[in-house]
């Protein structure tokens, strides 16, 4: 292994890092939790860099944004965000990505294991984003699902099928 | 698109320009986790703060809410949601939809708060160069078990060099695309797809040159540490931003209220 194949991961991890970023200023507001592309790229890193590295990307993505730079949803930033309303789904990237990670490398890379492998990550995601959210406005679990998952299951749907015809084209580039 | 770029350093010679990077994150740390929880009236104090700041960058409010105003757009966009959803007092009804007193309250305390935060992110930003905020990324991980810091803050690094290539490589695309007539497709779909695709591609082609480009100077992380530099002034900045939050967290309670009442 040359020095470069040793580099190759960490210098992608980071180009994620800064998609993840540029992601989250394109946010929708439609209620407390805005929709934003960030999770796109998340599930996208998990898929491109596995498990090891994808939460790794992540994880300096929150450090990036917990130490003030804003690059969370909306150009926000701080440590406060992760004790808001949407502090659940910002942790919750970290499982999302492990878990899209780990299935795409157990099942393989086609399209439709793809998909399985991001259903599973969204699942992680809303797993914490949406008890954090219940929890941060006393909502009812019938309130926190129509606030903070049903509304964003038709984009996160289209996102996911945007994130496998991505992943089809960076592929084969990180493989010459 | 541009108005991403206003948060990437900008030199200068002010006090905040000279701070301590780490002093700065914890000011940063501070004052968020205090506009968490933060008032109208906290907000406000916080505000009086931040502006002098801002115009001492060379960022006046009218400047930067000109090229903010799609961020702001957003802001009042989430502010108007919450006016209608949240359930309260009727103050005014269109077409069946209610605005309450309430969600217009919370709406707008909400949409002061995120902008309070982007402005203080942005004079973060703007007064840190790249290098210096990877080296406190480095200083603050240290001590973290498990975590190798060296790799971390060099990917900060890489992030932050990224950040504006991938806007640059956006804006050729989208010029690329429009000399090809794709601007007049109808397709949405299409659009973006003719917009994302190569721009993935080129922004991961130049990943691999970044990686050759640091092999050819034999890049390992068993790097010299690095030195900060301090202004003498950080003592007084930490002294002062804990009393600011303090002052905040005092305002934001609605028994300090009380005792004028």
């Amino acid at each position: 292994m040359t020095q470069t194949d040793s580099l190759r991961p960490m210098v992608h991890a980071a180009l994620f890092v800064a998609l993840i970023c540029v992601g989250a200023f394109i946010a929708i507001p439609i209620g407390p939790v805005p929709i934003v592309l960030q999770n796109m790229f998340v599930l996208l890193a998990g898929l491109i860099l596995g498990p090891a590295w994808g939460t790794a990307c992540v994880a300096v993505y929150l450090l990036i944004g917990l130490a003030g730079l804003p690059v969370f949803a909306g150009g926000t930033s701080g440590i406060g965000k992760i004790f808001g309303p949407t502090g659940g789904y910002l942790l919750g990237y970290l499982p999302a990505v492990l878990v899209t990670g780990a299935i795409s490398r157990f099942l393989g890379q086609t399209p439709f294991r793809d998909i399985l492998a991001m259903i599973g990550g969204s699942i992680m995601l809303y797993g914490v984003g949406v008890p954090w959210l219940k929890l941060a406005f006393s909502l009812s679990w019938g309130q926190a699902l129509a606030l903070g998952l049903i509304p964003f299951l038709l984009g996160d749907a289209v996102k996911i099928a945007g994130a496998v015809v991505m992943a089809r084209k960076i592929r084969p580039l990180l493989k010459e | 698109m541009a108005d991403l770029t206003l948060f990437s350093f900008q030199a200068g010679t002010t006090v905040l320009h000279h701070l301590d990077v780490r002093a700065k994150t914890v000011l940063v740390c501070m004052l968020s986790m205090a506009l968490f929880t933060a008032g109208f009236s906290a907000c406000l104090v916080c505000f009086l703060v931040v502006y002098p700041l801002m115009c001492a960058i060379g960022m006046p409010m009218d400047r930067l809410i000109i090229r903010l105003k799609g961020f702001i757009l957003l802001l009042v966009l989430m502010a108007a949601t919450r006016a209608v959803t949240v359930p309260g007092e009727p103050i005014l009804s269109v077409s069946g939809i209610e605005i309450t007193r309430q969600g217009l309250a919370q709406g707008s305390l909400v949409g002061v708060r995120f902008f309070l935060v982007m402005v203080i992110g942005l004079l973060f930003a703007a007064t840190t160069r790249p290098a210096a905020l990877k080296s406190a990324a480095q200083w603050f991980l240290a001590p973290v078990p498990f975590v190798p810091e060296k790799r971390a803050a060099i990917m900060i690094s890489l992030c932050l060099k990224f950040f504006p290539l991938i806007l640059s490589r956006a804006g050729q695309t989208a010029d690329a695309v429009n000399a090809r007539c794709g601007s007049f497709k109808k397709n949405p779909v299409r659009q973006i797809r003719f917009l994302t695709l190569p721009l993935l591609k080129k922004t991961v082609i130049s990943a691999d040159h970044l990686c050759l480009a640091m092999d050819a100077r034999c890049y390992t992380e068993h790097r010299t540490d690095p030195a900060f530099e301090s202004s003498g002034r950080e003592r007084l900045f930490l002294g002062a931003g804990t009393g600011l939050c303090t002052a905040m967290v005092i305002l934001s309670r609605e028994s300090f209220w009380m005792i004028f009442w």
